[in-house]
């Protein structure tokens, strides 16, 4: 994770960790927590020997937030930026310009207690960005958010990414990861059980798969089913109810060659759609279970670590 | 420098959310008010204390009720460390380059302000039923209190960042309660307790102070009292809060 800022050799490090070991990882690499062994830098400082250079250089929002609930959104905001060093001058255009950032001025003056879901996890990012932080720390930002808050605060996610800050995040969510995250890490058991791009890592799995809906019918895949055998791109071929399920390597490519091969062969074609594979197959391969089952309580959690450079 | 800067803002936070929370104000008030005007018509007929020669029964009761006020006070920022450790804040504080022991003290000092303004309402209550005021006992007595909630709200923290669920916590302060309270002879004078009583009592770090408090109401500043409860009081003091502060650098929820 060289070019975020980050190194980290940190050997047996999760063997007390309760799951997979994510936010465990994350309060090493914020500095709350002391590592057994091993060395871990962050934004070029060690996170160990100094940890006041880190902290003052990274920002970090936790999954419980830590707002204080009886002050306003304003305050929080004005105390935070305090905390970091700057003056009561210094702080207060700051503040303003966060609550612009991310969509808080409406509220700003109302005590925290009175926000929403997504308003607080907002106001939570804000004080995690108060100094702007090269690496923010993000622990399962969108856990408990309503489908509309989720969407609005990966809008700002990516904004903050967009401005050059590396964000490192963790979460349950694969699509979240997928859409999010420019690399991956995968972890199970406390340990990296795969880490890449998430287009790489899809693509070590299965290829992508493509459902052809043809206007005939059996009639219809009957004569496609030899056509479309005879292809050195097609791995696998399932007939189901007057559809060809197809798995390739590379679906933007075979896609267009498909479709003038059956229109050669005058196979009419209803619709043709391409999907391609999910991080939960991914996650599938390497942990040998499904994302769901590994979320419950008997199988603990699993994680993946996404830094969005 | 620095440190001084963010426990002044810690303070300022914290006294903030003190002052906004009413419940917590009127019971902090009424408390001590409600010792005073429930306990002393008991204390009234009690043989040996209101015999003293032309001594009100305030002069020695009012003392061991700021003490206990002391005492309780710092129970405070504990409750609310388990509070603030489950909301997350505790973990945000602990990534801000803010001194640990600003974390640490910030709501000390704001819980200590709070309680010398009840001490001050105490005061002027007992004074109007008849307390005789010794303003220089008192500003030294003021220093004994301080010292003696330092003490509670620093072990109340760190038991509470050890303990992290409130069930816990409370069961340990309860514990401790009864006979901390018993043997320093809050409520009643620990005299009246055989010999064993009398040795145990000296291991009670409350005792001290409220032996040293009753000197000090009194007008006396110069007591074996006094001085034995500064030699036991502030080297306490200093330990507590550097045992607390480590317990902060590893405080997790």
């Amino acid at each position: 994770m060289n070019e975020a800022g980050f190194t980290a050799v940190l050997p047996g490090l999760f063997k007390n960790a309760y799951g997979a070991g994510k936010t465990t990882t994350l309060r090493i690499l914020t500095t709350l927590l002391p590592m057994d062994s091993g060395t871990a830098t962050v934004a070029g400082f060690d996170v160990t020997r100094q940890p006041n250079q880190v902290r003052s250089r990274i920002g970090y929002v936790s999954q419980l937030g830590g707002a204080d609930e009886l002050a306003t959104g304003r305050e929080n905001l004005l105390l935070q930026g305090r905390l970091y060093g700057a003056s009561r001058a210094q702080a207060a255009p700051r503040a303003d310009a966060l609550a612009g950032l991310l969509d808080l001025a409406g509220f700003a003056d109302r005590r925290v207690s009175t926000y929403s879901g997504g308003q607080r996890r907002r106001l939570d990012i804000a004080l995690g960005i108060v100094h702007e932080p090269a690496v923010l720390f993000l622990d399962e930002p969108s856990t408990g958010l309503d489908p509309q808050s989720r969407a609005n605060l990966w809008d700002h996610i990516r904004a903050l990414r967009e401005r050059g800050t590396t964000v490192f995040l963790t979460t349950h969510y694969l699509q979240e990861a997928d859409v999010l995250c420019d690399r991956l890490m995968i972890m199970d058991g406390g340990q990296v059980v795969a880490e890449g791009t998430p287009r790489a890592l899809k693509q070590q799995v299965a290829g992508d798969s493509i459902l052809i809906s043809l206007k005939q019918g059996d009639q219809g895949t009957g004569r496609a089913v030899p056509v479309l055998r005879q292809e050195s791109y097609v791995r696998e071929l399932t007939v189901e109810d007057g559809q060809v399920r197809l798995y390739v390597e590379d679906g933007g490519t075979a896609l267009p060659q498909l479709i003038r091969l059956l229109d050669k062969a005058g196979v009419a074609v209803r619709s043709m759609s391409m999907s391609e594979p999910t991080l939960d197959d991914v996650f599938l391969r390497e942990t040998g279970r499904s994302l769901r089952d590994a979320e419950t309580p008997e199988a603990g959690p699993a994680d993946r670590t996404g830094v969005a450079a | 420098m620095k440190a001084v800067r963010d426990i002044g803002l810690l303070y300022q936070r914290y006294i903030t959310q003190l002052l906004r929370n009413p419940v917590w104000l009127i019971v902090g008030f009424s408390t001590p008010i409600l010792y005073l005007a429930l306990f002393t018509p008991l204390l009234k007929h009690l043989p040996g204390t209101a015999s003293q020669p032309g001594g009100n029964v305030l002069d020695l009761f009012l003392p061991g009720i700021l003490s206990l006020l002391a005492f309780a006070s710092g129970m405070g920022p504990g409750f609310s460390t388990i509070f603030e450790l489950k909301a997350g804040v505790i973990e945000r504080f602990r990534v801000t380059p803010v001194s640990r022991f600003a974390i640490l003290t910030g709501p000390i000092l704001a819980t200590m302000v709070m309680m010398f303004v009840f001490d001050a309402a105490v005061v002027a209550v007992g004074a109007g039923f008849g307390f005789s005021v010794h303003w220089l006992g008192l500003a030294v007595l003021a220093v004994l209190l301080g010292l003696v909630m330092t003490i509670m709200a620093a072990f109340s923290i760190a038991t509470a960042l050890a303990a992290k669920e409130i069930s816990g916590f409370a069961a340990i302060v309860n514990g401790i309660n009864l006979p901390v309270l018993l043997l320093a002879g809050i409520l009643l004078p620990i005299s009246l307790g055989p010999l064993w009583m009398r040795v145990l009592a000296h291991f009670n770090p409350l005792y001290y102070l409220v032996q040293a408090s009753r000197v000090l109401a009194g007008g006396t500043l110069t007591g074996a009292a006094v001085w034995q409860a500064f030699a036991v009081l502030a080297p306490l003091c200093a330990v507590v809060l550097a045992w607390a502060t480590s317990v902060f650098r590893k405080a997790v929820a």
